[in-house]
């Protein structure tokens, strides 16, 4: 009877070793079938690697939105280059295993892909593209991450370390007066990284930076972390951590007789619902900065804008909202001008070809503003400096960082 | 092989062994956590010494075995006879300390991840003969006398003790053993991944591998076998639509699992009837 068992067990993880490893190792995507002149295009699929499910469903289901509204628009105005596009959502739930297996699956016969979204899965799956030569749209990353896959990933950011700099230099000198600033960072992803860069733009406003307080990622409780942070006497703030507890944060340090919310900082990442509906009134006169200007008065922006609030209870859109639906539009322009097929005999070629163009693109009409970009880094894209007020943002000052 | 098929083979097994070095210290109902720790510190030793000192896949795997080997082992010591909810309490705070230690070291790549770790040709096989090894010694442990014991500790533990079991070398050896595999499985999956992310080793492996342990079966080793490849693999198969609800879908499995199946899919009784099915079919080909 042990004799059959261990021979069954054998056998089955036998099966699993050789029949299906079979000592190979890991190929790229196999070459195409030869052309075939009856090819015809009927529709460009563009895969989306997101996150429909899991703990950041909700971003994930906004920056879908933006995708599908892009080729809604394309569609209405007669595809690209007459075919019609559409945006195929993979949900990998965060998971960086899923990732892998479906950005694997992808390798096959993608032209192009969207994401992966956040960063573990990107960590895990862009890999695989890049080995395969598939291109990604890594449009919510930091250039950090991006630029460990160049040239098959695209950066969405110049580098954190000269754009952000800039518009915290502006904000601090907004506050002529203020003199010492300490900062509330959240170990999380490149946040860390982030906080780094505002103490480089605080430098350059001749600001003394105090030491920074760390925020736990599981924080529920804010009081010891504000009372740590006053004891170093500051008269400015920085947030560097999740929206959440940016508002409570800043709700604990007016409890304490904090009066000068001019004199409060919250960094992009934390422009979020969470930010306005936990902080409600309190956070009036906080600024905040971020790549989006949802005030801007043009009419392909305020299309956008309505639709989405009509789509999400009248909220406005967030931050990154725009990035997939200027994806969408990026590589619609890259196949419309360098006549990429999508025939799979053409490929390899094709996707060579969309990666030199995106990454290369030159004045690229975005839905907020227009860039270029070099080597697969924006060189112009601007940051804004926002006051909040009864819950909106109020454009304080625009700032271009010089990284061209 | 194609592509997807081979990441998902590649994952199964990782899943598979993660799971078993739960169901190792669990055979003396020891919840322990801190494999998931190992897998962190040797996968994260592992990623460091290929890229910067550029050694061997096979010498960071023994590094990486040996690495959750020690660290557990050292643990034990103190926790080798400790009640279970201590057992857990232990492996949490090890993955909160691990985690934390990752997150502040720029060696480790601090929040950022670990990126770059080389890619390894046949690592699937590698990771497959690995499982095999494992899944032969687990065999042998069940079906020994410290298997039997084991089991005697786990329904009672002062019975086994007055059987002259020491409950505390078992369990010593047995989140020793555990640890090996975790330290061994990190160094696999930041091979297979080609990156670290410092979130991975906490709740989603935790939770993951839980989830196979209890609805694949904790009374044998077949349970996770099970398990593993159908659990993590059925939401790649699935539409999208219904992938989304896999978070129900699994929570329902459960569910309906423990309230049918306390003991899990596989139990002792199944495996033996199995036997039973395959030894006399045996048999009557034989006549």
């Amino acid at each position: 009877m042990k004799r059959v068992t261990v021979i069954a067990m054998a056998l089955l993880l036998a099966i699993g070793t050789f029949t299906f490893a079979n000592g190979k190792k890991e190929e790229p995507a196999k070459k195409a079938e030869p052309a075939k002149s009856s090819f015809k295009m009927t529709e460009w699929e563009i895969p989306f690697l997101n996150c429909l499910t899991g703990p950041i469903a909700s971003i994930g289901e906004y920056l879908e939105w933006g995708a599908e509204r892009a080729a809604l628009e394309i569609n209405q105005a007669g595809g690209i280059n007459g075919i019609p596009v559409k945006v195929t959502g993979i949900d990998t739930a965060m998971s960086p295993e899923t990732g892998t297996v479906e950005m694997a699956k992808l390798t096959k016969s993608a032209l192009v892909v969207m994401g992966p979204v956040p960063e573990p899965v990107i960590l895990a799956a862009v890999p695989i593209a890049v080995r395969a030569g598939l291109y990604s749209f890594t449009a919510t990353t930091s250039y950090e991450y991006a630029a460990k896959f160049f040239p098959w990933a695209i950066s969405w950011f110049s580098p954190t370390e000269e754009k952000l700099p800039p518009v915290v230099t502006a904000w601090a000198k907004k506050n002529p007066g203020m003199k010492n600033v300490v900062q509330f960072v959240e170990n999380y992803g490149a946040w860390p990284g982030m906080a780094k860069a505002h103490v480089i733009g605080l430098k350059k406003a001749g600001v003394n930076v105090l030491k920074q307080v760390d925020v736990p990622t599981d924080a529920v409780t804010f009081g010891p972390l504000v009372v740590k942070a006053l004891s170093e006497n500051p008269d400015g703030i920085v947030f560097a951590c999740n929206a959440e507890k940016v508002a409570k944060l800043i709700l604990e340090l007016q409890s304490r007789g904090w009066k000068d919310n001019g004199r409060l900082l919250v960094f992009s990442s934390a422009d979020d619902g969470a930010l306005y509906t936990t902080g409600g009134k309190n956070i009036d006169g906080v600024m905040i900065y971020n790549y989006v200007d949802p005030n801007l008065n043009t009419p392909r922006w305020q299309a956008f804008r309505k639709a989405f609030k009509a789509d999400h209870n009248g909220m406005e859109p967030f931050s990154l909202s725009p990035n997939y639906y200027d994806a969408v539009y990026m590589i619609k322009r890259a196949i419309e001008e360098t006549g990429i097929t999508g025939d799979p005999s053409k490929l390899k070629e094709e996707r060579i070809k969309i990666r030199d163009y995106c990454n290369n693109i030159k004045d690229f009409k975005g839905l907020m503003f227009n860039w270029t970009n070099k080597n697969g880094v924006p060189q112009d894209k601007p940051l804004f400096l926002f006051k909040i007020e009864n819950g909106k943002k109020v454009l304080v000052e625009k700032v271009i960082p010089s990284n061209k | 092989m194609s592509l997807p098929l081979y990441y998902y083979l590649a994952i199964t097994a990782v899943y598979i062994l993660m799971t078993w070095a739960l169901y190792l210290p669990y055979r003396v109902a020891h919840l322990h956590f801190m494999v998931v720790a190992n897998m962190a510190i040797s996968g994260y030793f592992g990623g460091y010494a290929a890229i910067n000192w550029h050694w061997s896949f096979l010498a960071v795997f023994a590094a990486g075995f040996l690495i959750g080997a020690v660290v557990s082992f050292v643990v034990s010591i103190a926790i080798g006879d400790a009640p279970t909810f201590a057992v857990v309490i232990v492996g949490f705070t090890f993955i909160y300390i691990t985690k934390t230690v990752i997150e502040n070291w720029p060696a480790m790549g601090s929040t950022m991840g670990m990126f770059g770790i080389p890619l390894v040709n046949h690592i699937l096989l590698y990771a497959y003969l690995f499982v095999l090894v494992t899944g032969f010694f687990i065999y042998r442990f069940d079906h020994s006398r410290l298997g039997r014991a084991a089991s005697a500790i786990f329904i009672h533990r002062e019975l086994a003790t007055s059987f002259g079991v020491n409950t505390k070398y078992l369990g010593m050896f047995l989140q020793t053993w555990a640890g090996a595999i975790g330290g061994a499985t990190g160094v696999l999956y930041g091979f297979i991944m080609n990156s670290l992310f410092p979130n991975f080793f906490t709740f989603p492996i935790i939770g993951a591998t839980m989830t196979m342990l209890f609805l694949g079966g904790y009374t044998t080793m077949w349970g996770p076998l099970l398990a593993a490849p159908v659990l993590w693999g059925a939401p790649l198969l699935l539409p999208t639509a219904v992938a989304s609800w896999r978070q129900i879908i699994y929570g329902v499995l459960l569910i309906v699992i423990l309230l049918l199946r306390p003991e899990g899919a596989i139990t002792r009784p199944f495996i033996v009837k199995v036997q039973t099915t395959i030894f006399q079919w045996m048999r009557i080909k034989k006549v």
